[in-house]
């Protein structure tokens, strides 16, 4: 009965999106702490991927009018994305770590992470409201 | 709302190179050698900016990105130091023409510019924020 609750909601989605930001914010984090580490690349989860990956999932879920969300095998794809970022700006002591862009993106992955958290906040306020019959 | 942030950094970014050549030209002021020792003096560095197209959002605003690193061709300072290792046979040193006072104002520029461009980072953090109170 409980699976049904949470599958007929956002909140399964909710969860992959912040799983998904707390693990690149690890990556990030590994960024930064390698800023002066000659040879270091800078690494990084693909937020569009995970985007695709999650959009995939979800058209999976609808399709299907299976309760049971399957997203985790290819969830695990994306997460498995820690490619080597050769876009970036390649310094000469072979770092191409900018503390500017891992720092903004940190920041962005943060907005992410709390605007998932803050809708699934909400949601559950909404089910309290209902479980407990009191507005 | 996220692409406000790279363009931001793209400032940030070229903010910093600037300051790097600022340094660079301030720390080698009295260089009178080049990488390989011979008498050749430091010439000073430009950075150059450019709009960054890539880096654009709806409403028109664009990045910025580093063109290039020039030198200058300002001609250098001439001392009289007869008796330098580095002087001509008329007795001159040959020093960078940099000029200290030039580039202290210049620092302090790249300084503000990339607070600028922090504050401008902190009031889109902030736009979010507030969206985010909407729905939770």
């Amino acid at each position: 009965m409980l699976p049904s609750l949470f599958d007929n909601s956002t909140i399964p989605v909710l969860e992959q999106v912040v799983n998904f930001a707390q693990q690149r914010h690890g990556v990030l984090a590994g960024n930064i702490a390698n800023i002066d580490t000659p040879g270091y690349k800078t690494r990084d989860l693909s937020p569009d991927l995970f985007q695709d990956r999650l959009k995939q999932a979800i058209e999976a879920r609808d399709n299907k009018t299976s309760a049971s969300m399957t997203m985790t095998s290819s969830h695990l794809d994306s997460l498995k994305h820690v490619g080597d970022n050769l876009t970036a700006m390649l310094h000469h002591d072979d770092s191409d770590v900018s503390i500017e862009t891992q720092v903004t993106e940190l920041a962005k992955n943060q907005g992410m992470h709390n605007l998932a958290i803050g809708i699934m906040t909400s949601q559950f306020s909404l089910m309290e409201v209902a479980i407990s019959e009191r507005v | 709302m996220f692409s406000s942030f790279d363009i931001s950094t793209s400032g940030l970014v070229a903010q910093r190179m600037r300051l790097n050549a600022i340094s660079s030209n301030l720390a080698n002021m009295s260089t009178t050698r080049n990488e390989l020792g011979e008498a050749e003096p430091y010439t000073p560095r430009f950075v150059t900016m450019a709009t960054d197209a890539s880096l654009s959002t709806r409403g028109g605003g664009n990045g910025v990105r580093i063109a290039s690193v020039e030198h200058s061709t300002v001609e250098p300072l001439r001392k009289y130091e007869p008796g330098h290792p580095d002087a001509d046979v008329d007795g001159y040193v040959a020093y960078p023409n940099v000029d200290m006072t030039t580039e202290f104002v210049d620092a302090l520029q790249a300084t503000r510019a990339y607070e600028a461009n922090i504050g401008v980072i902190e009031i889109t953090k902030d736009l979010g924020a507030q969206s985010l109170r909407i729905v939770a």
